[in-house]
């Protein structure tokens, strides 16, 4: 989406029209028609069964029942056991309940993850002398003939006296935190047929055993969700398997997951370890069947990798391994955020996406009705939920929620403190709640929302929650006057694009006969950069996005037309329909077509910049916004994807997220001018910036080494937001620390 | 007649090529504007695209009248914009940015429309 911006450059405003014929095109493949499928009823979630014969079917995908195809199952590893969740063994203390001052222990630093540091060597009187300490590249990029679907997206650990981090495709790897260095490196092999939409590593979790003695190998281990379904345990010290996890180290988790094919379900984000339970989530590709496989949470023991207990939607008492030719119910809401743990209630939060088929929803059951696009706190101990709190009802506009759980804490109503929980969402709305009980700290209200929409049996929710005691993070609902362009003529191209398309507001349903504007869109508002917190100012740092996007539902018979088909479906080719994209919605009677609320013509956004917002946030004095400016620069965009290398600061599409320190310094690189900046926490002041040698969409992170403070960003570009990728991690500091 | 179109300087071809620009845009306004009209958006592309198509058509014609429908077209244009964006740069940008450089174009087309005119009068031809 980095075509988006632009800036009018004389000659092209003179001639850059789209030829007339260009007319005839303003409908999107896909307008017209009615289904041809009978519709199902609301609720209808029978899922196809094993004696369901394949010949009465309507749809050709393969029987949940069927086998894995080769490779799913990518290490060839046995299947693991269970264990009584009541015997794992007492958690020892973690490096992440405390990190040391100079340490960065787990993905947002801490278990509150809040991405806030106490380092102050750098502040923002001496930010500008920042100079490049050294860069380290993890080999991960694509080779030719493959495909980009790269975008790193990691943030690095740092504990102690290694740096450890993964590369895009899981590679694990220590570097010496003060020069760079690789200590050791562990490959995992993973191949390339396993990236799902996006190989994206967001990192590694450090995990400090109690059964195993200190000094012992894999007494301090590293954990990794990978791509290919694996967890893997690696000992801190030599980057060697941990014999005693799972099987030599490693635990499938395509184990009764049903029938799949590599690149359809992944880890992506660092698994959080609460009590002794290391706590699994997964992507499952968006878009591609209603029978996609489970979205599953599951807990293992994080010291034998032993199954522990699954929260399994549509099998909500069952929190047991499938046995056989069983698995976990299919196309439940997926979770692909990072999860926050919470040892002191003995929860993990975990931000859930949609159900599969994530723009049609007739086919979902209650229970997945109710756990969509929510927070769910989970009893590790269990596997049950203590509470939910849902962020959007019955989601069909992939407003999932991308973003981690931030923790603090909230002054309460009789001077106590409240222990509460931040969660942004792609709406642009931040939802404040008591992690107890996940009630809304802050006033949330239940607004009236259009309904019941246009798609038979499938009405949407009479009312949407918003959060109205914080700023949201959107703009108003878009007007034909906020279409945008280098001349009048494309944009009138995009005032008639907007006329053409219904728009009601942030939940204008799902139509057929049209194509629907859909603002915020599944890039944001909030996405998985999350937020940053620092408790000592009560200062919340958020960065967001305005890029709408224009969808349509598709009849199957068109879908079919346009080759939508799912992953594992035999036909398949791959770019013919993927997640955030066009998607085939197999097992409905709608496929999806998707694409950015753009000029195709200029590859630039429709509606006026800016596109991408940095605000920050009071919490302490009542939420009120204490500043707020565009964040990217029209440096390295412009129409025809051409860069303008223009510094207008026009505000660009961010993807990552932001760390605050005790210097008074916000750091963030996420948008897609490829620059990395260190910006004045109290004046939103943008004091230092450095262009990077590839896309900055990954949350950064700070440490100290030597006595000195080190700033790291992966610059691994994105492939969705079309910046460079690149393999290099790149690390700041003041001069004369250099490696 | 073919005298008209046989010994053109640089500048009248080049004040032809701009009249037949101003044209393809006023049509694309004309056409684009018309189907924006009816789906109940903004009826300005429409009548601006009127104004175009007469004044680069007046242009090519060799016709000082061509300028000043442009001008007037353009000073409409500002009006227009001014009301529905107010002081904006950001959203005067694609509105007026474009339309004022042709404009300055335009001007400098007016010597030349007015020896265009001078000939042809001098001729006796309409």
């Amino acid at each position: 989406m980095r075509r988006s911006h632009l800036l009018a450059t004389a000659a092209c405003v003179t001639l850059a029209c789209a030829p007339l014929a260009a007319n005839a095109q303003f409908a999107p493949a896909g307008s017209g028609g009615s289904p041809t499928a009978t519709v199902p009823g609301p609720g209808n979630a029978d899922e196809p069964t094993a004696t369901t014969p394949a010949g009465t079917s309507r749809f050709s995908g393969p029987s949940p029942y069927a086998p894995q195809a080769p490779g799913v199952n990518a290490a060839n590893l046995p299947d693991i056991g269970s264990m009584d969740p009541n015997d794992v063994p007492q958690m020892a203390p973690q490096q992440s309940a405390a990190p040391a001052q100079g340490d960065w222990s787990a993905y947002g630093r801490d278990d509150s993850q809040t991405r806030y540091s106490p380092l102050s060597e750098i502040t923002p009187q001496n930010a500008d002398q920042l100079k490049v300490a050294f860069v380290y590249h993890t080999g991960s990029y694509p080779r030719p003939g493959q495909t980009n679907k790269w975008a790193a997206e990691t943030t690095p650990i740092k504990v102690g006296d290694g740096l450890y981090m993964c590369s895009a495709q899981n590679d694990i790897m220590k570097l010496d935190p003060a020069t760079g260095k690789e200590i050791w490196r562990h490959n995992i092999n993973e191949k390339y047929e396993a990236i799902p939409y996006t190989a994206a590593c967001k990192g590694v979790t450090y995990f400090t055993s109690s059964q195993v003695p200190e000094g012992q190998p894999c007494h301090n281990r590293i954990l990794e969700g990978t791509l290919d379904m694996r967890l893997i345990a690696v000992d801190a010290a030599t980057g060697n398997l941990c014999e005693g996890f799972g099987h030599g180290g490693q635990v499938n988790l395509m184990q009764g997951m049903g029938e799949s094919v590599p690149g359809f379900v992944s880890m992506t984000t660092p698994p959080p370890i609460v009590n002794g339970v290391v706590v699994v989530n997964h992507e499952v590709l968006d878009g591609q069947r209603r029978w996609a496989p489970s979205g599953v949470i599951r807990g293992y023991d994080a010291e034998s990798g032993k199954f522990l207990w699954a929260w399994d939607v549509n099998n909500p008492n069952d929190h047991s391994q499938p046995t056989g030719n069983n698995h976990y119910s299919r196309g439940t809401p997926n979770s692909w955020a990072a999860m926050t743990g919470d040892n002191a209630l003995g929860l993990v939060y975990v931000p859930t996406g949609n159900s599969a088929s994530d723009y049609y929803s007739a086919l979902r059951s209650p229970e997945e009705n109710k756990v969509s696009s929510a927070v769910v706190a989970i009893d590790v101990k269990t596997g049950a939920p203590r509470w939910v709190f849902q962020t959007a009802h019955k989601d069909v506009w992939d407003y999932d929620i991308g973003s981690q759980a931030t923790l603090m804490d909230m002054p309460g109503a009789d001077g106590q403190t409240v222990p509460a929980l931040i969660m942004p969402t792609k709406r642009g709305q931040t939802f404040v709640l008591d992690r107890r009980d996940g009630k809304p700290i802050l006033p949330v209200e239940e607004r009236p929302a259009p309904s019941p929409g246009v798609i038979p049996g499938d009405p949407r929710s009479p009312t949407q929650p918003w959060s109205t005691g914080m700023p949201a993070l959107r703009v108003p609902d878009l007007k034909e006057t906020d279409m945008w362009g280098m001349s009048p003529l494309d944009q009138l191209f995009c005032r008639i694009k907007f006329r053409r398309a219904n728009y009601t507001g942030e939940f204008t349903v799902p139509s057929v006969d049209k194509p629907w504007i859909e603002y915020p869109g599944y890039n944001g508002g909030s996405d998985w950069g999350s937020m940053s917190y620092d408790p000592q100012s009560g200062i919340l740092i958020a960065n967001w996005n305005i890029t709408p996007m224009y969808d349509q539902l598709v009849t199957r018979k068109k879908a079919d037309q346009l080759g939508l088909m799912p992953i594992d479906d035999p036909n398949y080719k791959p770019g013919g329909g993927g997640a955030e994209g066009n998607g085939a919605m197999d097992g409905t009677p709608y496929g999806i077509v998707v694409t950015p609320f753009w000029n195709q013509y200029t590859g630039m956004m429709c509606n006026r910049p800016p596109y991408g917002m940095i605000t920050a946030i009071d919490m302490k004095h009542g939420q009120k916004v204490l500043w707020q400016h565009p964040l990217g620069t029209a440096r390295a965009n412009g129409p025809w994807g051409l860069p303008t290398g223009l510094p207008w600061e026009i505000g660009t599409p961010n993807n990552g997220g932001s760390v605050v320190t005790a210097g008074g310094l916000v750091f963030i690189a996420a948008a897609t001018d490829n620059q990395i900046r260190a910006i004045d926490e109290h004046t939103g002041k943008v004091v230092w910036s450095a262009v990077l040698p590839g896309g900055g969409q990954a949350n950064p992170m700070t440490y100290e080494a030597n006595g000195h403070q080190y700033v790291a960003i992966m610059a691994g570009g994105h492939h969705f937001m079309m910046t460079p990728v690149s393999d290099q991690l790149v690390v700041y500091a003041l001069p004369d620390h250099k490696g | 007649m073919p005298n008209t179109y046989g010994n053109r300087t640089l500048t009248e071809w080049l004040t032809l090529v701009l009249g037949v620009v101003i044209v393809l845009v006023g049509l694309f306004f004309v056409i684009g504007g018309a189907q924006l009209a009816m789906l109940g958006g903004s009826v300005y592309y429409l009548i601006c695209g009127v104004l175009l198509v007469a004044s680069g058509v007046f242009m090519v014609l060799g016709r000082t009248l061509g300028a000043f429908l442009y001008l007037g077209a353009l000073a409409y244009t500002w009006v227009w914009s001014l009301w529905e964006v107010g002081f904006s740069p950001v959203d005067l940008l694609p509105r007026d940015f474009g339309p004022t450089l042709l404009g300055i174009l335009v001007v400098l087309t007016l010597p030349v429309l007015r020896r265009l005119e001078t000939r042809r009068t001098l001729r006796g031809a309409v």
